[in-house]
């Protein structure tokens, strides 16, 4: 105990948070995903500010063009270039900076990332909770439905949809009310779709948590005390769900990318929407020559995606640690 | 004088966690006589499962034996090679577990399970090996035994797979047995029966028996003698009778009144403070913190094992100085 | 002696037994499944309307006199639930319509390509096991070591790739710049790599395999380590190990037994899902088999084609689950037929 009584020694916060937290502040893969996806968003959101030239469509964006520097390698590699620093990525065919390309692509990522697993969380975590806790026939009504759309091949319904949409919708940029921000419809529809077919893995995963917190006693100890259906669910159950959300959404987040680059890349993308997907797919044809522009996006997606992959493990390691004692 | 065949001396077990290391078991001492019936006693988190861990050599990662002697029938086991270890574990020296369900393998019947012990250990064919298994099974009290070894663990009782559990024990006659908690998991009519059998089971293969346990009760009818444990280290070892009427330790006295008793009206006394942080032991005597006689010196020094009376050892500064009322057995 | 009192001793054994029972029971409960994706697949066409106008959205050089006969020669003037019934009886018939691009039966069209996809994946799915248990394995006995720390790292990383962006990698390495290895396609033409047809498709088939085998290898690894690390800190282990079985015993009857389910559920998904062909791969290395067609199909929203190849990957995959849970039942003897 204490031996001196004149200072009162601090008591470290043991909230699920607070622990949670120092425990993966020492997990050095999980700090170092966490760095990568802050550096990512740091990228989409001021990236404009430091690319050396501008997205496209704006003309700027196609200065090596008229400069005659097209198809040029990395600077760094290229004997006849003097300014090391000039085109880092190399230049397209069509004239644009790589190293400008991805970084403008960056929001666009960020945008699929997040917009797909807001939604897909959304529904996941309606309905896995609805499944368990109603359980028996609608939690096995709901499980069936969910089976049917794991068992179909995502990627080829995606591909499909992807198509049909974007032909129909003509417009490449919608407005959305009130707030008054464009977002590509293009890319919106791919988020939609992608988001539609991946709700069924996380609400089993969901449902599956849902059981298990259901039946642990306190929750028994809170009807005996009278509270509501609606009181457990939000108060005492959902409260000890958040962890597992977390952690499902992180890695949701990087399969969303890696699953917006590969329909992109295969040329269902959404040509308005420079996404590295879309940069792979453009360069793909010329890739012999030109592989700088397909070797670089690439790795782009492979950081991210391992960024939140890393991220995602240690958030999972810090919640529930694989007891070691 | 009967021989000692078990000899421990100095034992440490450290677990090497990224929270720090943990000092389970912090320099054990103590000895055990052919056929003696020997209580581990003490709260969770006094090392005594690790103890029984580390004399097999089974410690799981991260924890390591850092220092000791083990002493198994003259022989020091710590420098014994993997190999060697492996020949007496499961045949010399063997281990029952807490729970049951748990310590048997759920996707194999029990035959399986059985016979590769002692198909591990003797050279059998399978048939000869299946009919030790029958024998055993029936040895153990299981009906129908030859119908049964085929089922898998989950379809027998709680007290059923105990008895499976004690049957891979002793199937090669161990000189050795530990029995770690054996009947915590037990309704307690079943428990009866599986410390009967375990008794009978020692007498018939004449087996040393160690009974890991925090239940005083259990301890007061199995065994003959004592060892108190507290935070990885040895409070006190005597002959079962004497620890009950006499106990020489703060700690084993706490124990003994802390157990509720049908025959006398008592107020149960809860030892106050926490168990010890093992990371970050308290110094000197790790009961300190919690203890009614603690002197400044029990702060500063280690205190080491005396032996008081014939049989009887003490670790406490304190031992003459405090009188403490044990257990009157009616 | 009597044949045929045997044999119907045995059918009865079996038909009375309760896995054959489950077995019905399984296939009954396909069946809504089924019937559900169908459904899916076949409304996928009208999903912005009528399919048709789409088309047209897609080619705009298409006339109305050419849409207006497609129209009548595909049927899509009759009511609409007439056309699924239609569709689904030609199905259950193995017949799956005339591609829009062609004209070919799709079923003939999905059988040539079908073995290339085959050959890649079954080859792969092989590999990849095969390698894959060992490591998994040995990463989760030495834990910690610095061989586990690479291992998964590695298994991290592959998760994490981008598949296309390998096989873009190894191109440009292998056959741009060492020029080891054809780029593209199954076979050489007009000249055959490496002397005979025989080592031609092998030279082929390296860079392919190479990718679809990394990235489930990566899968898999993770898989099997995460689950004989729980196993290993289980009770029965500890136990097993002090009752003196040797450790190769320990790790691989006991440990290997428990951790194998999700692995086996992976290896029959991927089988089920070998028909789908991986398209991004076959894309990338433009290998003629069904994932590509299906990319082509897809965007020339060449209906027939996209929903006949929908329907055999469903099928396959159905079957697939199918297997692996009666597996499953030999393997964890809790799992009761219910």
């Amino acid at each position: 105990m204490a031996s001196n009584r004149k200072e009162k020694p601090k008591r470290r916060s043991a909230s699920q948070w607070a622990v949670a937290w120092r425990r993966f502040k020492r997990n050095k893969a999980g700090v170092f995903g966490l760095v990568i996806v802050m550096a990512v968003f740091f990228t989409g959101i001021f990236g404009s500010f430091f690319a050396p030239y501008p997205a496209r469509p704006n003309p700027d964006a196609y200065k090596p063009f008229y400069e005659g520097d097209v198809r040029k390698p990395p600077s760094w590699l290229d004997p006849e270039q003097t300014n090391k620093w000039k085109y880092l990525f190399g230049t397209t065919p069509i004239g644009t900076d790589v190293f400008s390309d991805v970084i403008h692509g960056t929001k666009y990522t960020i945008y699929v990332g997040l917009l797909v697993t807001v939604i897909t969380m959304a529904l996941s975590i309606v309905i896995g909770a609805i499944a368990g806790f109603y359980g028996r026939w609608v939690d096995n009504l709901l499980m069936r439905i969910a089976e049917v759309f794991l068992v179909f091949p995502a990627l080829l319904f995606i591909l499909v949809f992807v198509r049909i949409f974007t032909l129909t919708v003509g417009e490449p940029f919608l407005t959305l009310p009130i707030i008054n921000i464009q977002i590509p419809t293009g890319l919106t529809i791919v988020v939609l779709i992608l988001a539609f077919f991946n709700w069924a893995s996380n609400a089993r995963m969901i449902r599956g948590e849902f059981l298990r917190i259901r039946e642990l006693e306190f929750i028994e100890a809170e009807r005996a005390l009278g509270a509501s259906n609606t009181r457990i669910i939000f108060r005492h159950i959902l409260p000890n769900l958040l962890s597992s959300i977390i952690v499902i959404s992180t890695l949701t987040i990087a399969y969303a990318i890696l699953l917006e680059a590969a329909v992109s890349f295969l040329g269902f993308g959404d040509v308005n929407a420079i996404t590295w997907g879309q940069i792979l797919q453009e360069n793909f044809s010329e890739m012999r020559t030109v592989w700088w522009a397909e070797i670089f996006p690439g790795i782009a997606i492979l950081l991210t995606v391992f960024g939140f992959n890393l991220l995602g493990d240690g958030l999972s390691d810090a919640f529930n640690p694989r007891l070691r004692d | 004088m009967t021989e000692t065949i078990l000899n421990i001396e100095g034992l440490k077990t450290y677990f090497f966690t990224e929270a720090g290391i943990v000092k389970a078991v912090d320099n054990i001492s103590f000895n055990l006589k052919k056929g003696e019936s020997l209580g581990l006693v003490g709260e969770s988190g006094s090392g005594k499962t690790v103890t029984a861990l580390s004399i097999l050599r089974i410690v799981p990662k991260p924890g390591k034996i850092i220092d000791g002697k083990i002493e198994f029938n003259g022989d020091n086991l710590l420098k014994k090679t993997e190999k060697e270890m492996q020949r007496i574990r499961g045949s010399e020296i063997a281990i029952i577990f807490q729970d049951p369900s748990s310590s048997l393998n759920p996707v194999y019947n029990v035959e399986t399970q059985l016979r590769d012990v002692i198909m591990a250990h003797q050279t059998v064919s399978k048939a000869e090996a299946r009919k030790k298994v029958i024998e055993l099974l029936e040895v153990v009290g299981i009906p129908e035994a030859e119908t049964r070894m085929r089922e898998y663990p989950h379809q027998f009782s709680g007290g059923m797979k105990q008895r499976v559990a004690i049957a891979r024990a002793i199937a090669c006659e161990p000189t050795l047995l530990f029995a770690d908690e054996p009947t915590t998991n037990l309704d307690v009519t079943i428990q009866a029966q599986v410390l009967n059998l375990l008794n009978d089971l020692k007498k018939k293969f004449g087996m040393s028996l160690v009974m890991i346990t925090h239940d005083m009760g259990i301890i007061a009818e199995m065994t003959t003698r004592i060892v108190v444990l507290y935070a990885g280290r040895v409070c006190e070892i005597a002959k079962t009778y004497d620890l009950f009427e006499r106990p020489r330790h703060p700690y084993t006295a706490a124990l003994l009144a802390a157990v509720p008793r049908l025959d006398m009206r008592k107020t149960l006394r809860v030892i106050p403070g926490n168990i010890p942080n093992l990371i970050e032991p308290p110094s000197g005597c790790r009961f300190h913190p919690r203890c009614d006689y603690t002197k400044q010196i029990c702060k500063e020094n280690v205190p080491v094992l005396e032996e008081i009376e014939p049989g009887h050892f003490v670790a406490c500064h304190e031992w003459r100085n405090i009188y403490l009322k044990g257990e009157k057995s009616h | 002696m009597n044949f045929g009192r045997f044999i119907t001793r045995r059918l009865s054994l079996l038909l009375g037994s309760a896995m054959f029972r489950y077995i019905v029971r399984r296939l009954l409960y396909m069946i809504p499944v089924f019937l559900g994706i169908s459904i899916i697949s076949f409304f996928v066409m009208y999903a912005a309307g009528d399919p048709l106008n789409i088309i047209r959205l897609g080619r705009p050089t298409v006339t109305q006199e050419t849409i207006d006969s497609l129209r009548r020669y595909y049927g899509l003037d009759k009511p609409i639930p007439l056309q699924y019934l239609n569709w689904l009886t030609n199905v259950l018939q193995f017949n799956f319509g005339k591609s829009l691009y062609g004209g070919r039966p799709v079923n003939f069209l999905i059988g040539s390509w079908a073995w290339e996809t085959i050959k890649l994946q079954l080859i792969s799915i092989l590999l990849a096991f095969a390698i894959s248990i060992p490591i998994g394995i040995n990463s989760a006995k030495k834990q910690y070591s610095k061989q586990d720390m690479i291992i998964t790292s590695i298994s991290l990383f592959g998760v994490s790739m981008p598949t296309f962006w390998l096989g873009l990698i190894l191109i440009i390495i292998f056959s741009f710049w060492l020029g080891w290895l054809p780029s593209a396609g199954s076979r050489g033409a007009p000249y055959l790599w490496w002397g005979n047809p025989i080592l031609d498709q092998i030279a082929h088939l390296i860079m392919p395999v190479t990718v679809l085998v990394y990235v489930m290898l990566a899968q898999n690894i993770r898989l099997i380590r995460a689950n004989m690390l729980e196993i290993l800190r289980s009770d029965y282990i500890l136990a097993a190990r002090a009752s003196g079985l040797s450790e190769r015993k320990v790790i691989y009857k006991y440990a290997l037994r428990n951790a194998i389910g999700p692995v086996i559920t992976y290896l029959g998904i991927s089988l089920g899902m070998m028909i789908a062909g991986a398209p991004m791969t076959e894309y990338v290395f433009n290998w003629p088999g069904l994932g590509r067609r299906y990319v082509d199909a897809a965007m020339r929203l060449d209906f027939p084609l996209v929903m006949g190849i929908t329907m055999i990957i469903t099928v396959m995959t159905l079957i697939a689950n199918l297997i692996i849970d009666i597996c499953y039942v030999y393997i964890d003897p809790r799992i009761r037929l219910r």
